[in-house]
């Protein structure tokens, strides 16, 4: 009998098909990182704060996605936007009703702003899980398939038709929320006040609405990102734990509030997690962000994309 | 004070002095005999178990206190959820024991769990009737407050073996998860092929219970699949294992056929989640509609599905019965007394929901106060949503498993 945690190392012809396998695989599970850190980058940009129920938009949508389909028959390509939405209106609702205090009040705030966030976030978290496990029950639930193909072949790389399409969608969206903040009209007034909250609003932006379109973007693509993989994932209402604790890493390693160092790391993180997970040991699979993590606040602190800030 | 006044005073103390005794009379003939249960209701433990388990005992209690309760005391349940988290199992067992002094404590599901609450039982000496905690450790433990009616690690541990020698498998990999449960399962049966069929390479890797992408374990064996993978999880891991298995076209194939060691078949929520990846598989069960039941047995399954409107499952029984030898220690032994109660359950020899239950007495292993001749079956799934009752039984309970009943993909 072998020791738990050594799978045997591979032949030279077939390492090099799994290194392929891995590559493709990394890259997919990183995709599907980005889709959630985003929101999280974003929210960070503009209010300064971490979200702690970002991954709770998450479980949100994979169970509207889920529900929505299942209960009600709806076809699930017209499912997957409801959850976006579902996103979109839990983000504004919450921005309304429990982040406006911080920057409302802005220069009163002092420094029990942060306090703040961490408890209402967390609170929000708590409550949105425990009624989901009242509401709907804990069992588990599988999201239908975006696809009848279940297996695609790309080359001597098989991959879930499910997952192959959930990765094209997440994929598209990251590009079109990209190009959003990097050349819209709303995008660049996200990166103005994301810049310096007070000098936007004095130049007329009205920072309230740019808060309140950020948490709604950052909501619906966590809710998205819970759908697409609703069918992969089985939602539970903890179901959004996993996938928060991964952002939290990539945003922290790609820089606070950088949207291309959230993607990057996402991807890299991935790729990492899958050739750590064969290589190393699965059992350490998680570990291995967080080593990163410690590396990068060790020797680069803003992140590999962050500014420096001087505050004075 | 006059005469008519001493009258109504007498008069008024004699009827307070009646009210009092016939309300504390009724008190007493009514107060209930408490029983504590601690099972898993939210994560990240297995709540698809906590909840049969919890409606289970419910079915029980519910027949019983029907039938006029235990002693003319009828019974009452008081859940605890624990997650599946030792600690706050055994946080839940110290406030059973001390707050809502239950005389016993029942139900736990989960095997860590399971051991952190022994430990608080064994300590202050209060009957704990182990639901389907399934280690050995918690045998071999020797604590005289523990007893097991449910299934044990080395029951399927030689029962896995024994399938496998049978099947002619050469290379078996297992996937148990990071518990006390999953890893010494995994361990166990590994020391049982040793004995019964050297030849095969057998080795395990740990999976994270609260995981969800495993594929960077799964992809390794594409190229070597192993001729058997022993899947030993809970829900909803062992679920999202099976389902990427399939995804990835490792199991089940004409090479390689999955066994599930958990007996995760019957759980309401399994077709909701596994859909074809589940086809083929063989699974280890502990109930089978097919199985003969005893009259209790029946009633009690009449009784769940007309609670909950699932069909039964194992953990069903497994619940009721744990309930039953607690109400039967107490009429054996007169009272509630804990010792008393102890040796009434050392001694019994009880037919419940599964069969005639007995405890073992010899010391030293996995054997002590554990019912040994647990009922399994080994049936296999032939078709997507195949309900349990029309699975193929490949292994009737104490017969060897007929291997020319197992079907594989083209």
């Amino acid at each position: 009998m072998l020791p738990t945690g050594i799978l045997p190392v591979p032949p030279f012809a077939t390492a090099r098909m799994l290194a392929l396998d891995l590559v493709i695989n990394g890259l997919i599970i990183g995709v599907f990182y980005a889709l959630m850190a985003i929101g999280l980058s974003l929210i960070f940009g503009i209010l300064k704060i971490v979200n702690f129920a970002h991954g709770e938009f998450y479980m949100v949508g994979a169970y509207t996605y889920t529900l929505i389909a299942l209960a009600f028959g709806v076809p699930p390509w017209l499912a997957l936007p409801t959850a976006f939405v579902a996103g979109v209106v839990l983000g504004l609702v919450v921005e309304r009703l429990l982040m406006r205090p911080l920057y409302s009040g802005y220069i009163s705030w002092g420094f029990l702003r942060d306090e703040y966030a961490v408890i209402v976030t967390f609170g929000l978290s708590l409550l949105l899980i425990n009624l989901v496990d009242k509401v709907i029950g804990p069992y588990a639930y599988k999201g239908p398939p975006l696809t009848s193909v279940s297996r695609i072949s790309l080359g001597p790389v098989i991959v879930s038709g499910h997952r192959l399409v959930a990765f094209a969608i997440a994929v598209a969206v990251i590009v079109i929320v990209a190009l959003v903040v990097r050349y819209s009209y709303w995008g660049r007034q996200i990166q103005a006040v994301a810049q310096n909250r007070l000098g936007a609003s004095l130049a007329g932006i009205d920072t309230a609405k740019v808060s309140a379109f950020v948490f709604a973007l950052a909501g619906g693509l966590a809710a998205l990102s819970g759908g697409l993989l609703a069918n992969i994932f089985n939602p539970t209402p903890d179901v959004g734990i996993f996938p928060a604790v991964k952002s939290y890493v990539i945003v922290v390693l790609g820089g606070m509030g950088s949207i291309p160092g959230s993607i990057i790391a996402s991807l890299g993180l991935g790729v990492l997690e899958s050739f750590g997970g064969v290589y190393i040991s699965y059992q350490y699979r998680d570990t291995f962000g967080l080593i990163l993590l410690i590396l990068v606040l060790l020797f680069r602190p803003q992140g590999l994309f962050g500014e420096r800030v001087r505050e004075v | 004070m006059g005469p008519v006044s001493i009258l109504k005073y007498f008069g008024c103390a004699a009827l307070a002095v009646a009210a009092g005794l016939f309300a504390g009379g009724g008190a007493v003939a009514q107060e209930p005999i408490k029983i504590g249960l601690t099972v898993t209701l939210s994560p990240p433990g297995s709540v698809s178990q906590g909840v049969q388990v919890r409606d289970g005992a419910e079915v029980a209690v519910k027949m019983i206190n029907d039938a006029g309760g235990v002693l003319g005391r009828p019974l009452e349940l008081i859940v605890e959820d624990t997650q599946g988290i030792p600690e706050k199992a055994r946080a839940a067992v110290e406030k059973l024991i001390t707050r809502d002094k239950v005389i016993a404590v029942t139900g736990e599901h989960q095997s860590s769990a399971a051991l952190a609450g022994i430990e608080v039982a064994h300590r202050y000496n209060v009957p704990y009737v182990n639901t389907n905690g399934w280690s050995d450790v918690i045998r071999e433990k020797g604590y005289p407050q523990v007893f097991n009616p449910g299934n044990f690690n080395s029951r399927v541990a030689i029962a896995a073996a024994e399938t496998i020698a049978a099947m002619g498998a050469k290379n078996v990999l297992a996937f148990p998860e990071n518990t006390d449960y999953g890893v010494g399962l995994a361990k166990l049966i590994g020391d049982v092929l040793k004995e019964k069929a050297p030849d095969v390479e057998y080795r395990y890797e740990t999976l994270d219970r609260a995981a969800k992408d495993f594929l960077p374990a799964l992809l390794p064996l594409k190229a070597n699949p192993p001729d058997v993978i022993v899947e030993i999880m809970l829900p909803p891991a062992a679920y999202i294992l099976i389902n990427q298995l399939y995804e990835q076209g490792i199991a089940p194939t004409s090479k390689t056929l999955i066994y599930d060691a958990s007996g995760i078949a019957d759980y309401p929520d399994f077709w909701q989640n596994v859909s074809d990846s589940a086809k083929y598989m063989l699974v280890f069960g502990l109930y089978h509609p097919k199985m003969q039941l005893p009259e209790l047995g029946r009633q009690v399954a009449e009784a769940y599905t007309a609670k909950t409107g699932f069909e039964p499952n194992r953990l069903l029984f497994q619940a009721a019965d744990s309930v039953f030898l607690i109400a039967e220690a107490i009429k054996i032994a007169g009272s509630t007394d804990p010792d008393a109660m102890i040796k009434a359950l050392e001694g019994i020899k009880w037919t419940g929901a599964r069969g005639e239950i007995t405890f073992s007495t010899e010391k030293g292993g996995y054997k002590y106060h554990q019912w040994l001749d647990v009922p399994y079956v080994t049936f296999q799934i032939t078709d997507v949503n195949q309900p349990v009752k029309d699975t193929k039984l490949v292994q009737e309970a104490g017969q060897p498993i007929d291997l020319s009943l197992i079907e594989r993909p083209n």
